[in-house]
């Protein structure tokens, strides 16, 4: 739900990610880490919602 | 219409007389022709100037949470669509159901006071209106004007699927009749928003939450934020006292965090009553954010729009074995 309204206010949808990994699944929580480290870098730098900060 | 006017002056005073309920929380004549404003009747003669007109936009359900604390029962009048916020206000255990009393009137539709005021001058005095099923015809003291409902209707109104009260002790008219295509919403306003590219639906809500004010109108009116106290303030700046998740400073990215929440927090929740929109003082199109997550509602969840019973239980906060497990 969440990730659908970050999109819908223009947050690319490569950038959000929920998963739900078990504490027995260490191998998958490695593997997502970097698939997702991977993605954005891709995507570069999050300019949304930085001007602020 | 004007036996819906009599039938409401009627019952008020019935009921103010009878000892019944304290107050009539309805509409009465505004400062023009095309307004009208809350009014609350205490006695007989006060209930005389209450009214009924398609120029009665305001949501008065929220009303009732200004007297929470009080032991008092109340009257509301209500349209079809504000009826859902009573029963979001039961469910919420905000306001208990055997202290209000529910006027509801069947409703045709509103008029867009913009528009209307294009046409008719303000300082006119309206005599009467009369719904025509297609058309409006409003009598002033200038002359006799037909308003086509097609062009005329507040943008809420032309989608409206709960013409007639969801919920109502007293109904004051006819029920109106519902055709069976309109029962169901197609989102086309949502769609059309969701197609568009990321950086293309950025640019829009950047220019829409660069102009708010973070003036919290559209809180304050909202049937369903009903919180005593609110996220947004507190004491100490930052929920609870501890992360500072928000500053009082009113910049987009703020704004972005305060819109977001409020949008969570309304989801499966939200009436589309349209009041938030209506109020904010620099047109931020606030329905198009909370129509969305009424429609995600109903694609993930298969839950109707919020507020037609009592009973239902909410989205987020029920589990069901057959949720949508998008994450695993």
């Amino acid at each position: 739900m969440f990730k659908r309204l970050m999109e819908y206010v223009g947050f690319e949808p490569e950038r959000f990610e929920v998963r739900w990994i078990s504490g027995s699944e260490g191998g998958k929580v490695v593997e997502t880490a970097i698939e997702m480290a991977e993605k954005i870098k891709a995507l570069g730098p999050n300019r949304k919602m930085r001007d602020a900060k | 219409m004007k036996q819906i006017v009599d039938r409401l002056r009627q019952e008020a005073a019935r009921l103010l007389a009878a000892g019944d309920v304290a107050m009539v929380i309805g509409y009465a004549k505004g400062t023009d022709v095309a307004r009208t404003t809350p009014y609350f009747a205490t006695n007989e003669e006060e209930a005389q100037n209450l009214t009924w007109n398609p120029f009665c936009t305001n949501n008065l359900v929220k009303y009732l949470l200004d007297f929470r604390f009080e032991d008092t029962k109340l009257a509301v009048v209500v349209k079809g669509c504000d009826s859902k916020g009573i029963n979001r206000l039961i469910y919420d255990r905000q306001f208990p159901r055997e202290r209000v009393v529910v006027l509801g009137v069947p409703c045709g539709g509103l008029l867009d006071r913009s528009k209307v005021l294009a046409t008719i001058d303000p300082g006119a005095e309206l005599q009467s209106v009369e719904d025509l099923g297609q058309e409006f015809v409003v009598r002033t003291d200038h002359g006799e004007f037909t308003f086509a409902k097609e062009q005329y209707l507040l943008p809420k109104c032309a989608v409206c699927r709960n013409p007639n009260p969801v919920i109502s002790d007293v109904l004051l008219g006819e029920e109106l009749p519902v055709a069976e295509e309109e029962k169901s919403d197609t989102f086309d306003d949502i769609v059309e928003m969701e197609a568009l590219d990321p950086a293309a639906k950025s640019a829009f809500w950047d220019r829409h939450f660069n102009r708010c004010l973070r003036c919290y109108a559209c809180r304050n009116v909202c049937p369903a934020c009903n919180c005593r106290e609110c996220a947004f303030e507190q004491a100490v700046p930052g929920w609870q006292q501890e992360a500072c998740w928000l500053s009082k400073k009113a910049s987009v990215d703020n704004n972005y965090t305060f819109h977001l929440i409020r949008m969570f927090d309304v989801t499966g929740r939200c009436i589309d009553c349209g009041e938030c929109e209506r109020v904010c003082p620099v047109n931020i199109p606030l329905r198009k954010l909370y129509r969305k997550v009424i429609k995600d509602v109903q694609e993930l969840f298969g839950d109707t729009t919020p507020g037609l019973n009592i009973g239902d239980g909410l989205p987020l906060t029920s589990y069901r074995k057959e949720d949508p497990e998008e994450f695993m």
